[in-house]
């Protein structure tokens, strides 16, 4: 056991921020892909990494969001890397952080999203090459030594289940599992159209640890969903809210929530009954430090 | 023929195709007006799916599956109406892409599904698109409009670029709107685009309102 679902009993755990903004902050550049400066650029990796541990964060995950064979093939412009060899050396870059980190009892999380392509009546993926492709990336996770597996931003409930299955069938570390939903009139949904209920009694069922939700909500929009999940299931929930809705400067998206707004949004979301919390697009160092220091004080 | 329009509506809501299929060879068998078919049955179908999308009720995939019943009906009555008398307004020729650098496909796709099923005539010419092939397929296919779609703010200056080039080529009369996640109104009268488009929805009434 390495001890996540234990620590996760005893305290709210803190997961780490965005990894593509911190990364075109420093040169990635249009048509990159962010999964390539594994291996192009490990040092910035490293660096990040670390800085998300300086903040506070208990878990930091690799930066493997789009390293799946599928994905990887249509986000890589000059040739995809190979997937094996990229998902380890990410995760071995975000170990070495932890290793090198001065405190213990911090953990990897193995990075895991969408394919980038849709199930019929939207697209053409199959069930099987779903699965296939996240075998391939997880098992690669796996040999690069990651505590947990985080299945983020699904949009499609059955990309989540594959991808869980996936999991499960190379490893027996806990999986954990966000969707990604809007805020629609009738309560939140995915852009498919898979409500909180669905995720609650899908996701469980497959085995995932912790379920939640990430991205497209705001910190503000994302408190009430946390009270919705709480009411449906016993399943420790985390919840990763983008820094504010992004507004274009100069040709570039700013996001421009100030971290503290955004940790009182995630305190709120801790009383509503999350068990773990952290940021998605546009969040930095910076709101897991002002998120830690709330969390300290609770 | 007032049950018959209620059920081609009907078939478009539910994404029923091959019932769609088969109430548009119908109203040819039959002799049916169709223009007050297409209008009145099919299209009040597909207004209803997009109100309803809108509305939170129905999602993506039903969406989709609206629009594709919606191709279906249209693919057979169309030709019925060509050179006929009193055939449709012609509502205009867009030419959609994501821009270069960009991938994402889906919402275009979904822009282009709907400006389809509404009326229009498409090219969609994918993702990754250059900036010079919008221009030169607009000028080419005699467009109304060009649709570009942008999911990341390091592709969307293309947007701003496409818009470049049609004045460089005194192609201002084609009509250009933008979308994707990160733009906005705001950002389509910054780069002079004659409309943002939020949604499949929104495009579609965008470009209604502004063609002809």
């Amino acid at each position: 056991m390495n001890g996540f679902l234990e620590a996760l009993r005893e305290r709210v755990m803190l997961f780490d921020g965005g990894m593509g903004s911190m990364l075109i902050a420093v040169g990635l550049v249009d048509g990159e892909a962010p999964d390539e400066w594994s291996i192009k650029r490990p040092e910035v990796l490293l660096d990040v990494h670390t800085k998300y541990l300086e903040a506070g964060a208990d878990v930091i995950q690799t930066n493997t969001f789009g390293a799946t064979s599928i994905k990887l093939a249509a986000s890589c412009r000059d040739g995809a890397p190979e997937t094996a060899a990229l998902n380890i050396r990410a995760a071995k870059i975000a170990r070495q952080a932890l290793d090198e980190f001065i405190l213990g009892g911090r953990f990897l999380a193995g990075d895991i999203g969408p394919t980038g392509e849709f199930f019929p009546p939207m697209g053409t993926l199959s069930v099987d090459a779903a699965r296939n492709a996240f075998r391939e990336q997880a098992a690669a996770l796996e040999r690069g030594g990651v505590d947990l597996y985080l299945i983020e931003t699904m949009y499609d409930i059955r990309e989540a289940v594959e991808a869980i299955r996936a999991v499960k069938e190379v490893s027996d570390k806990p999986v954990v599992c966000e969707l990604t939903m809007e805020r629609k009139k009738k309560g939140y949904f995915t852009i498919m159209g898979d409500s909180p209920e669905k995720a609650a009694e899908i996701l469980v069922a497959e085995g995932a640890a912790v379920i939640g939700a990430n991205c497209s909500l705001t910190s503000g929009e994302m408190i009430d969903l946390a009270g919705e999940m709480r009411s449906l299931t016993e399943a420790p929930l985390l919840f990763q809210p983008n820094a504010g809705k992004p507004e274009m400067a100069g040709g570039k998206a700013v996001y421009r929530q100030d971290p503290e707004a955004f940790a009182v949004d995630l305190i709120k979301m801790v009383e509503a009954g999350a068990s773990a919390v952290g940021g998605c697009c546009g969040t930095t160092p910076d709101f897991i430090r002002a998120v830690r220091a709330r969390l300290d004080r609770m | 023929m007032k049950e018959h329009l209620k059920e081609c509506m009907q078939a478009i809501i539910d994404g029923d195709t091959e019932r769609s299929e088969k109430l548009a060879k119908l109203t040819l068998e039959k002799g049916m007006p169709v223009l007050e078919v297409i209008n009145k049955g099919f299209v009040a179908g597909i207004r209803e799916v997009g109100r309803l999308w809108e509305e939170g009720e129905l999602f993506l995939p039903e969406l989709v599956i609206g629009a594709d019943a919606m191709k279906m009906a249209m693919g057979i009555l169309r030709p019925a109406l060509e050179g006929g008398e009193g055939g449709p307004d012609r509502l205009g020729h867009v030419v959609i892409g994501t821009i270069e650098g960009d991938i994402h496909d889906i919402g275009k796709t979904l822009v282009a599904t709907m400006l389809a099923a509404n009326g229009f005539e498409v090219t969609d010419l994918g993702a990754d698109v250059p900036v010079a092939k919008f221009v030169e397929t607009a000028e080419e296919k005699g467009a109304d409009w060009i649709a570009i779609s942008a999911l990341l703010t390091t592709t969307m200056p293309g947007q701003k670029k496409v818009i470049e080039q049609l004045e460089a080529k005194s192609l201002g009369n084609i009509r250009v709107m933008v979308g994707g996640a990160p733009c906005s109104a705001e950002w389509a009268s910054e780069i002079g685009a004659d409309g943002y488009a939020g949604d499949a929805v929104a495009a579609v009434a965008l470009a209604k309102g502004k063609t002809g």
